[in-house]
């Protein structure tokens, strides 16, 4: 069990502000790092990983500094965004080299282990220049695995995986969780998230803009009314009934249902069940329409 | 917005038992039949199915090693410049010149294509205005980010006013601010200008928002093609979510002889009768919980690429 905690950490380039006074914890589980390009993630993951030091603030894993604190590798993988892999090596070689660096007592074991956990046990003695973008990846995954570190860094790591690779990929990142690992890993793909971890760190502009469970962040936007598409066996009705709750604040008939717009969430969604029920009124249908990590996300942004 | 006639069931592509083999004897495509009609249609795959090799050949890249395929009814073969004056292909890989402006390398693109001098350059204005690229066009590509990248080669397929546009993954690399504009983009080419387009996606999220129909190719065979609607149908089961007493519920749900199963966050009710909707909505009213979500489940198209068991129909 590790925690990664970040303190006040600023970091510049001369005039050129990347990360401004971000504080974070990270827990054991998956979390995402969210933010649009240039908002500053790449700069945090590689000081997380000791690959930069923080111009202001502290870093560090377990009470332990990250920066010119090469111990701190026993317990941490990265599998960084630019490929950098020898494609002369076949996949075992690499994963192995991987493990001589960190003076394993049984190097092969570990790269065996290692290359059935991500799947690659099949292709493992091929040239890396042979393989697929999805299978480089996995390869390096493993190399950055092999040691069991407890804390995994990951900077884009579904980037060019086919959606079976991904879905194994993402299953493995789930399981490593489970196990008490702590991983971060970075992605554009706001679904890719959502499906695989509630917890996100969301970086605007060099700032921590939220972070913790995005359904959470999302109750927290009081400002925003919450909408909702409703189908019901009499939508008319039903619509009328609705706008004489207090925590709705609008209401549209549309071809396919209702948009509701709830100011209350907490109200709404108890009465709703109970309004249906008191005018007879079969509720079909009940979906949040900007609930999703990608509204989340964009709310965040224009905030 | 200009209204096109609508293009639906009209064949675009076909192919007959399509089959690519390279030297030494990789097969990239084998046995491949399919019909396309016009819209949006995703292409799917594992990486090294065959889509590359598909796209190639629909341009006449390369040859089939053998079987047929008509693209308009033209053999890109044979009849290569007419295929290509027909269609728009923007490229996977980052393959635009660094140092001349947006605006003179679609300009340049146009002219390629056969379009006379001002011609081309009125074309490469229109199609970089659709794209959304305004006074940026004209500075040198060199300095642009991966979107505005993206968009110059989308705009330079567009630029000689193709029937049909191949695009290879043009979401890669954006941010969801660009992902959303370049999807949005995508879908009005194919509803407003009525162009069909062919978009090769590793996103099925994506394939599933934008797409009409959908091709899904597995080893070099085809392994589905279908519309999209077919393919997310609702099924008989009722998901409900809420917010909290997730637990209380699904022991309420039990309590009425409904077969409740978990599945994270969802509670899932098999739909037998119509009575199960009033019987779930009085257990929350009853146990006063917040329902956050009431819907029939929706197959989605990454039951394709899952084992047959983890299908909707648990």
């Amino acid at each position: 069990m590790s925690v990664v905690e970040l303190q006040n950490v600023s970091r510049w380039y001369g005039n050129v502000v990347a990360v401004n006074d971000i504080s974070m914890t990270l827990q054991p589980g998956v979390t995402g790092l969210l933010g649009p390009n240039g908002a500053g993630k790449t700069t945090v993951l590689h000081m997380m990983a000791g690959f930069l030091s923080p111009s202001k603030g502290a870093v560090t894993i377990d009470d332990k500094p990250t920066w010119r604190n090469p111990s701190i590798y026993r317990d941490l993988g990265l599998v960084a965004e630019r490929e950098a892999v020898h494609g002369f090596l076949t996949a075992r070689e690499f994963v192995t080299a991987c493990a001589r660096l960190q003076k394993l007592p049984d190097p092969k074991a570990a790269a065996k282990r290692a290359l059935e956990m991500v799947e690659m046990t099949d292709a493992q003695d091929r040239r890396i220049d042979t393989f697929s973008k999805g299978m480089r990846q996995r390869t390096r995954v493993a190399g950055a695995l092999v040691h069991e570190p407890k804390v995994l860094l990951l900077d884009e790591p579904f980037n060019g995986m086919d959606p079976r690779q991904r879905m194994h990929m993402m299953e493995l990142l789930h399981r490593l969780g489970d196990h008490g690992h702590t991983i971060l890993f970075s992605s554009h793909i706001l679904e890719e998230v959502e499906q695989l971890s509630g917890l996100v760190q969301v970086i605007v502009a060099g700032r921590l803009a939220a972070s913790g469970d995005y359904r959470r962040i999302r109750r927290l936007m009081t400002n925003r009314p919450h909408v909702f598409a409703v189908a019901s066996s009499d939508d008319r009705r039903l619509a009328v009934a609705l706008i004489g709750e207090k925590s709705v604040s609008g209401v549209e008939i549309e071809a396919t249902g209702l948009t509701v717009r709830a100011a209350d969430y907490g109200s709404f969604t108890r009465a709703l069940p109970r309004i249906a029920l008191g005018e007879g009124i079969r509720l079909r249908r009940l979906l949040p329409s900007d609930e999703s990590l990608e509204s989340v996300f964009s709310y965040l942004l224009e905030a | 917005m200009r209204l096109v006639p609508t293009l639906s069931g009209v064949t675009i592509i076909a192919t007959q038992a399509l089959t690519k083999t390279y030297g030494g004897g990789v097969t990239a495509l084998s046995d491949l039949t399919v019909d396309v009609d016009a819209g949006v249609i995703g292409l799917v795959g594992a990486n090294g199915a065959g889509k590359s090799t598909f796209i190639k050949i629909m341009l006449g890249l390369i040859a089939p090693s053998s079987g047929g395929v008509r693209v308009f009814d033209l053999d890109p073969v044979a009849e290569t410049d007419k295929v290509r004056a027909r269609v728009g292909y923007m490229p996977e890989n980052d393959c635009l010149p660094p140092d001349v402006s947006a605006a003179e390398f679609v300009t340049h693109m146009g002219r390629l294509s056969g379009l006379p001098k001002t011609a081309a350059r009125e074309r490469a204005s229109e199609a970089l205005r659709h794209v959304g690229l305004y006074e940026e066009r004209y500075r040198q590509i060199g300095g642009y980010s991966t979107g505005m990248k993206q968009r110059v080669k989308l705009a330079q397929a567009l630029v000689h006013d193709p029937d049909l546009l191949l695009l290879d993954e043009p979401t890669n690399g954006l941010d969801p601010a660009g992902r959303d504009a370049m999807l949005n983009l995508v879908q009005r080419i194919g509803n407003e200008f009525g162009i069909s387009v062919v978009v090769c996606s590793h996103l099925l999220g994506e394939v599933e928002r934008i797409c009409d129909s959908l091709i899904a190719i597995e080893g070099g065979h085809l392994l589905r093609a279908d519309r999209i609607s077919a393919m997310t149908a609702a099924s008989d089961v009722l998901v409900v979510e809420v917010s909290e007493g997730q637990d209380e519920l699904a022991a309420a749900l039990s309590e009425k002889n409904l077969r409740v199963s978990k599945d994270g966050r969802l509670l899932l009710v098999p739909l037998d009768s119509e009575t199960a909707y009033d019987q779930i909505l009085q257990a929350v009213a009853d146990l006063d919980l917040p329902l956050h979500r009431l819907d029939q489940r929706r197959h989605r198209v990454a039951e394709l690429f899952t084992t047959k068991k983890e299908t909707a129909d648990v």
